[in-house]
């Protein structure tokens, strides 16, 4: 029931601060800097206190010593030490601070897999095929980049990149990790990703499933161009159309 | 391993196996009377053992292992074994972190190959959590739990015997793997459709496959045997809220196997078939092939990391109660949380399916799930801590090791989170986030299991362990453990299984190299303590550790052969050994409150059918099993291996059937006898038998098995699309005749087989054998006309078919001939049982209300056998 509302809730923030939105790469570093410094909290002040019960409560220890404690016996039929009151405290309080969490990043799933048209406005679509053991990139207008020809995969800057990935062969699976995108290289199905780089440069994609002998070296350059010189390269390949349509049903 | 003065020295009764089980039984009830008052019973505390030992040789004699079919025994062999396949998979481990130590780029030639990298990734995932966590965990299962459940033994001694001997079986059949053209390397996911001949060709990929396989049916048989005792053979008193918690965690790991490996195993099937029959279900091309795979493997896969760790979760319970002189807090939460969980485990597995084609619907209600589950283990930690304060905290050996695996399960935990906010998780699929996250949990449990060893050796051994040498190890473990795995997190973003990485990453790689081998070294300052105070170690009384409570450590250190010198129970509150008014003995001072007592509800002479503990047979069938599956990996895709090595592998394989059948008929044959306890907790199961108790259970096995094939089927066809995959895929002569004979075969087998009972209930022998024999027909006939049908279908020829319907035809085609055939399978192997019943009922046997129910047993068999059929039929048939 609160699955439902609460993201509701926050869908009309997406367009503020609390949904992180923009490139892939701000929503991961968003959400993972948040889990990090969390999750660093937490496991600090929980060790630390187990640390501190331990030691406080050694043998022979003052505080130890003083424990009146009914103490287990041999053969006693077992039976609990109490305490579920202490127990119930911690467990809520872990049981908001996750389940808060959670939420939060399901709202940012809802923002990663729900896109509206004005976000996906002019994207580029560019069907992925992996095989063994290297990357054909697919454009709208039939040309095929092939990382086993050394051809890289030239995307403009600043406008979304949708992705299908599949595979020829075996299970692969297509990541860009500094553009923080993955998806799953399946044959015979298809996935989608989408990826929005904000600065010009070079990536390397790799894969992330293994797949055979040559699992390490599967990779693939990725080219970030400015808008015009992407566009015009895109029409220089117009003459290089080859038949081939990608192997997805 | 010089003479233990408690073991009895070798008497003229000590005869081979043949004549173990008709020993004379009387006899070694009225010696023990008439001897007075030490002979018989064994009492607690350093008493030496005299009178017979039921055939076992002592464990001195290398015969002892190969026989016995004690509870401790195989606990040892378990404990021992799996400890050998720990250095197995932790010498893969160092080879490839050798390899690791510089990045290999394109070109260059890294210290293994790629094949052989693979192939040491896969297999040491492989090991470890198959040949080496969960045995090491049942290996103190074994010992353990019997004792704290107060019962002598488990419930099927033989069964466990044989689960041990599979397990050492399949092991083998791994090993062999490496020398039959590489084994497999696929990852120890084992995901499709890399894992099949197109794309990895190598008879050592096949024999991989089937060790694992045989690693399931030891489990399956195990978990039945665990089953069947931990509901049936508790002490009175001990209902299923009061058990200890090692014992606890146990129940729930064992029901949890039950069903996650039944969807392992039908996987292996498939895939098996698709390497062995060449059928083609995870085929490129095949429809839904590959995700089928993740469904299969990873419906297991999830619940399999809890069954890893759940023993390790139980053992840190009890060796945090003992060293902190507290009662665990928040027990009854502590042990619904243990609930929660194990039923949780089966609704999550789509986390790790995170970024394949499943919805967004779907996606969302297995983050919902994923974090549920984690929501009872942050109960578990902190009841863990909070037991902690106003403890008399000891840090001795078992508590440091349970202390340090609680701190690094925590660490493993929290980046657990992580992983389950989807889009997290698309970022850390395939990335070594995943790897350092599963090695702090799961080798966190290996920290806690390492502590139940320091912490039961002095109960297994007699002898203390080195306290220095413990503590020595455990600061040099912890220290190489974080060395090797926290830096993993740091370079999170390196892809998985692979050895080409990025510079930038290089000093944390070696750092976690040098790690490795810290890390390593430490298990043999554990091998050397643990194998010198054997012979120099402290003796150990039957309590070393103050506040211990429960029953193992009330007996003598080592146990005696039958455990307790009375029946177990706690009726009383605590812990009391009942006997026979005028044979109660005074124990000796050791065990405190714990005494023997009177009481009246059992008759002097009631435990006059002495329990069997020796057998060869266990080892016989599974080394015909061993066999028979070495001969079964040398086929190919439908093809039988050629030339002299081919001959040499059917041999084998023919050999191994012939071995392995024999085995079980004479097995059958035995008299051997593990009696039911006269006083126990038995619900849910009063009033039902055990051997009907364990029937049961493994019919619901069996269930899931099937339940996984159907599936399989509809998820292919759902795929291809429901209704066009008849017209597609399914030549015309394929009609629905044959099935419906058989359908009418199988259900009047049934009907004969309710005869048969009710022939044996009249004591008409001729009425039984009659009515088998019916049956055999029938269910041959049934074979017969199934065999006509395919045989129909494979020689097709026509356009659209070609080369015939056969199993590498088409999705439609292969699970057609392997789900039938599977049934086909088990109609085969009820047809030998029946075989083997026409042949006792012919010598008079099962005649009687009591002696008939080895008959109702393969009843319930076989009517489950029509059941299935009555689903096979419409779907294959009709829809």
């Amino acid at each position: 029931m609160s699955l439902v509302i609460w993201p509701n809730l926050l869908v009309p923030l997406q367009g503020g601060s609390l949904i992180p939105t923009g490139s892939r790469v701000h929503i991961f570093q968003s959400i993972y800097l948040v889990f990090l410094l969390l999750g660093t909290a937490v496991g600090i002040v929980v060790i630390s206190y187990m640390l501190y019960n331990g030691y406080t409560y050694r043998t022979g220890s003052e505080k130890s010593e003083r424990a009146d404690v009914d103490r287990p016996q041999l053969g006693e039929i077992p039976t609990g030490g109490g305490g579920g009151r202490h127990l119930a405290l911690s467990f809520s309080l872990s049981t908001i601070i996750v389940v808060s969490l959670i939420i939060w990043t399901y709202g940012t799933l809802l923002y990663v897999s729900n896109p509206t048209a004005a976000q996906s406005a002019g994207e580029l679509h560019v069907t992925v095929v992996g095989k063994q053991f290297a990357w054909e990139f697919h454009y709208p207008n039939g040309y095929v980049a092939d990382s086993s020809n050394g051809d890289p995969f030239r995307v403009p800057v600043n406008r979304r990149v949708q992705l299908t990935v599949t595979s020829k062969d075996v299970f692969h699976d297509f990541g860009i990790p500094s553009l923080r995108v993955k998806s799953d290289a399946m044959p015979g199905q298809t996935t989608s990703q989408w990826f929005l780089a904000t600065q010009t440069g070079t990536h390397i994609a790799r894969c992330y499933e293994l797949c055979g002998a040559g699992h390490s070296y599967m990779t693939a350059k990725v080219v970030v161009m400015p808008q015009n010189a992407f566009d015009s390269w895109y029409a220089t390949t117009g003459n290089n159309t080859t038949t081939a349509t990608p192997s997805a049903a | 391993m010089t003479t233990d003065p408690r073991e009895p020295t070798a008497t003229p009764d000590d005869q081979p196996a043949a004549d173990g089980g008709t020993a004379p039984a009387a006899d070694g009830g009225t010696e023990a009377r008439a001897a007075g008052a030490t002979a018989e019973v064994p009492l607690p505390v350093g008493r030496e053992e005299t009178g017979h030992e039921h055939a076992l040789p002592p464990q001195s004699a290398i015969r002892r292992w190969f026989v016995t079919t004690n509870h401790k025994d195989i606990g040892i062999l378990y404990i021992v074994t799996s400890l050998f396949f720990l250095v197995f998979g932790g010498t893969l481990a160092l080879l490839f972190r050798i390899q690791l130590w510089s990045p290999v780029q394109a070109g260059q030639t890294g210290f293994l190959s790629a094949f052989a990298y693979n192939q040491a990734v896969s297999i040491h995932g492989l090991v470890m959590v198959f040949w080496f966590l969960s045995p090491f965990a049942f290996g103190f299962a074994n010992y353990v739990v019997p004792l704290q459940l107060g019962a002598k033994d488990l419930a099927f001694p033989r069964l466990n015997a044989i689960s041990y001997w599979f397990y050492l079986a399949s092991g083998i059949l791994l090993g062999v793997s490496f020398f039959q053209g590489g084994s497999f390397a696929g990852g120890w996911t084992m995901y499709a459709p890399l894992n099949i001949p197109t794309f990895m060709p190598n008879i050592g990929g096949t024999t991989a496959v089937l060790a694992l396989a045989l690693f399931v049916i030891s489990v399956t048989v195990s978990s039945v045997n665990f089953l069947t005792t931990m509901h049936r053979m508790r002490a009175e008193g001990l209902t299923l809220r009061r058990l200890p918690l090692f014992s606890a965690s146990i129940l729930l790991t064992v029901w949890m196997m039950l069903f996650a490996f039944a969807s392992l195993l039908a996987a292996l099937f498939i895939l098996t078939a698709d390497r062995v029959l060449g059928t083609t279900y995870f085929a490129s091309g095949s429809p839904g092939g590959s995700i089928l795979w993740t469904h299969l493997f990873w419906f297991f896969g999830h619940p399999e990391v809890y069954i890893v760790f759940f023993p390790a979760l139980g053992a840190m319970a009890e060796i945090f109660q003992t060293f902190t002189g507290r009662r665990l807090v928040g027990r009854k939460w502590f042990m619904l949380a243990m609930l929660l969980v194990a039923l949780q485990s089966f609704v999550v597995w789509m986390h790790h399916m995170f970024l394949t084609t499943i919805n967004l619907q779907i996606k969302t209600l297995f983050m919902a799930t994923t974090i549920g589950i984690s929501l009872p283990f942050d109960l578990m930690v902190f009841a863990l801590i909070y037991t902690m304060i106003k403890g008399d905290n000891r840090f001795t050996t078992p508590f440091l090791f349970a202390f340090g695996a609680l701190l690094l399960f925590i660490i493993g935990g929290i980046t657990g989170v992580f992983l389950g906010a989807v889009v997290l998780d698309y970022e850390f699929r395939g990335t070594y986030w995943v790897v350092a996250h599963f090695h702090y949990v799961m080798v966190g449990g290996v920290t806690g299991l390492v502590g139940a060893l320091y912490y039961w050796y002095p109960k297994i051994t007699g002898r203390m362990y080195d306290e220095f040498l413990g503590k020595l190890h455990f600061a040099v473990y912890f220290v190489g453990f974080n060395l090797l795995y926290f830096p993993l997190f740091v370079i999170w973003e390196n892809p998985r299984r692979v050895f080409d990485y990025s510079p930038a990453f290089q000093p944390w790689q070696q750092l976690a190299t040098v790690g490795a081998f810290i890390l390593g070294l430490s298990f043999l300052i554990m091998f050397y303590n643990l194998g010198k105070s054997l012979w120099t170690g402290a003796e150990a009384g039957s309590s070393p550790w103050e506040y211990a409570t429960t029953a193992e450590w009330a007996v003598d250190s080592p146990p005696p052969l039958e455990n307790f010198p009375g029946i177990a129970s706690y009726k009383d509150g605590f812990l009391s050994f009942l006997a026979p008014a005028g044979e109660v003995q005074p124990m000796a001072a050791d065990g405190g409150a714990v005494g023997m007592k009177a009481d009246a509800r059992l008759e002097p002479g009631y435990d006059d059918v002495h329990a069997s503990h020796a057998s060869v047979w266990p080892f016989v069938v599974a080394m015909g099993v061993l066999f028979a599956f070495l001969g079964l990996g040398s086929i190919h895709s439908g093809k039988l291996p050629t030339g002299v090595g081919g001959a040499v592998y059917l041999g084998l394989g023919a050999l191994g059937v012939l071995i392995g059948g024999t085995g079980l008929v004479f097995m059958g044959l035995e008299p051997f006898h593990a009696p039911e306890v006269p006083i126990a907790e038995r619900w849910p199961f009063e009033g039902i038998t055990k051997m009907k108790t364990g029937v049961w259970i493994f019919l619901a096995s069996d269930i899931v098995l099937f339940g996984a094939f159907i599936g399989a089927y509809i998820f292919m066809r759902f795929d291809f699309g429901w209704t066009i995959w008849h017209h597609d895929l399914i030549p015309p002569q394929h009609v629905v005749l044959p099935g419906l004979i058989n359908t009418y075969l199988l259900l009047t087998s049934s009907f004969t087989v309710v005869l048969a009972l009710v022939a044996a209930e009249r004591r008409s022998r001729a009425g039984v054998v009659a009515s088998l024999v019916t049956t055999l027909f029938l269910g041959v006939g049934f074979l017969i006309n199934k065999a006509i049908e395919w045989h129909h279908l494979f020689d097709i020829r026509t356009t659209a078919y070609p080369a015939g319907w056969a199993f590498s035809t088409n999705a439609a085609s292969s699970t057609f001939y392997l789900t039938t055939g599977l049934h086909a399978i088990h109609v085969f192997v009820g047809l030998l049982i029946t075989s083997y019943l026409i042949f006792r009922a012919w010598g008079g046997k099962y005649l009687g209300e009591a002696d008939g129910n080895s008959i109702e047993y393969f009843g319930l068999y076989w009517h489950f056998v029509d059941i299935v059929w009555l689903f096979l039929f419409p779907l294959f048939y009709i829809l």
